[in-house]
């Protein structure tokens, strides 16, 4: 029944947004690759400059057309597709998708809303670090964390927390993913400047399937953590 | 909102940071640099490699140099949050004199027109590499990269313009 609903509300998100007359430039939250909020209108768009990295051949993050307008995931939900990277262990950026992720696997995903963040770094990830042992010994065949940083920001950040294998760190860097779920958190307007990130949440998904979801309130950590997830396995 | 360019006054803006007992702050950029000699200087991403192992280490290797010509404060921004920044930062414990702010919003970025779109990298958008010198709040020297490139924007060029 919920998925009902919430197929419901998705199409008549969608079709509010196409009956309304000027769709070129949607609400700032769900534009895509903007981090700011709307008052900042100055149009100056740079053609992308062909930057150089060290290790790799340019990789292409854009999604094609429209960016989706998504209600928020709830079990039961296929997950979208979407590109997620990150550096491998010989400093080569990578991407992976979310289906090579998840489909015909057992995955565990969970999500920050920042990189270096007091509750992301000293409660969350370690968390999950530590129980991945215990989650893997339930058939769990992927462990991944998901930010809305770039993958720089997240290799400096496993490093910081001397993270291996037991946990992937993976960048939605232009926020993709988290919106084509739903996820997003709008923090533009904090003084702070963290831009759009993610809900803090964990989901266990099988074959592509949201089985469980715990999602949180904005960067609240209450039912989000690896406890939670053994438990609910 | 076009490029700064030399002859112009900087616009102001907030920009923020962890202070020492990893307090948030924010700050004016004109509240720095009034009645001042500024460089303000600024990379697309913390932890990437041309800014951290090049554009970096240039400005805070040169830093007592910088003071000695005058340079009141050496300021580096990045889109990136604070939490970041100040990350980045701790990779750096000889700096004595940079300052490193966050522009999270990228609002200051913009209000110097100076914003690079790096969505297809997946680093949405970010500042250009450049370098300015700023003296009680005019732009004295402007050095932009064009791309990614790190050539003008270097703590070099800026010494010899002083």
């Amino acid at each position: 029944m919920a998925m009902a609903a919430a197929a419901t509300s998705a199409s008549f998100a969608l079709a509010k947004l196409l009956s309304s007359p000027k769709i070129k430039q949607p609400i700032s939250l769900l534009a895509p690759h903007k981090k700011t909020n709307s008052i900042f209108s100055s149009s100056a768009s740079f053609t992308p400059f062909p930057l150089k990295f060290h290790h790799s051949k340019p990789l292409n993050f854009s999604t094609t057309g429209a960016p989706k307008i998504s209600a928020t995931i709830s079990s039961g939900d296929k997950l979208p597709d979407a590109t997620l990277s990150y550096f491998d262990s010989s400093d080569e950026l990578k991407t992976v998708s979310v289906s090579e992720l998840t489909t015909n696997k057992k995955a565990i995903l969970f999500a920050v809303p920042g990189a270096f963040t007091p509750t992301c770094s000293q409660k969350h990830l370690p968390g999950f670090v530590e129980k991945a042992g215990e989650l893997k010994a339930k058939g769990m065949d992927t462990i991944a964390c998901i930010s809305v940083n770039d993958a720089f920001v997240m290799k400096a950040w496993k490093k910081d927390l001397n993270i291996g294998d037991e946990v992937l760190l993976l960048s939605d860097g232009n926020g993709d993913f988290t919106k084509a779920i739903g996820c997003e958190l709008d923090l533009s307007d904090k003084p702070i400047g963290l831009g759009v990130r993610s809900r803090r949440y964990a989901m266990y998904v099988e074959d592509g399937v949201v089985k469980i979801l715990n999602l949180e309130e904005g960067g609240a950590f209450n039912v989000s953590s690896a406890e939670d997830m053994l438990k609910a396995l | 909102m076009a490029p700064i360019a030399v002859g112009d006054s900087i616009p102001d803006g907030t920009l923020a940071y962890f202070d020492e007992q990893d307090q948030l702050q924010s700050v004016s950029i004109h509240s720095l640099a009034a009645g001042k000699k500024v460089i303000l200087f600024a990379v697309p991403g913390a932890f990437t490699p041309t800014c951290s192992m090049k554009h970096v280490p240039g400005f805070i290797d040169r830093a007592d140099e910088l003071k000695s010509k005058g340079v009141d404060e050496i300021l580096c921004i990045s889109v990136n949050d604070p939490f970041v920044m100040k990350a980045w930062a701790k990779t750096y414990p000889d700096n004595k004199h940079v300052k490193f702010l966050a522009d999270g919003s990228a609002s200051y970025t913009k209000a110097l027109g100076l914003e690079l779109d790096l969505s297809e990298k997946g680093l949405g958008t970010r500042s250009r590499r450049f370098a300015l010198l700023v003296e009680d709040l005019k732009v004295k020297v402007a050095n932009v990269e064009a791309g990614g490139e790190f050539t003008v924007s270097s703590a070099e060029v800026i010494l010899k313009a002083l």
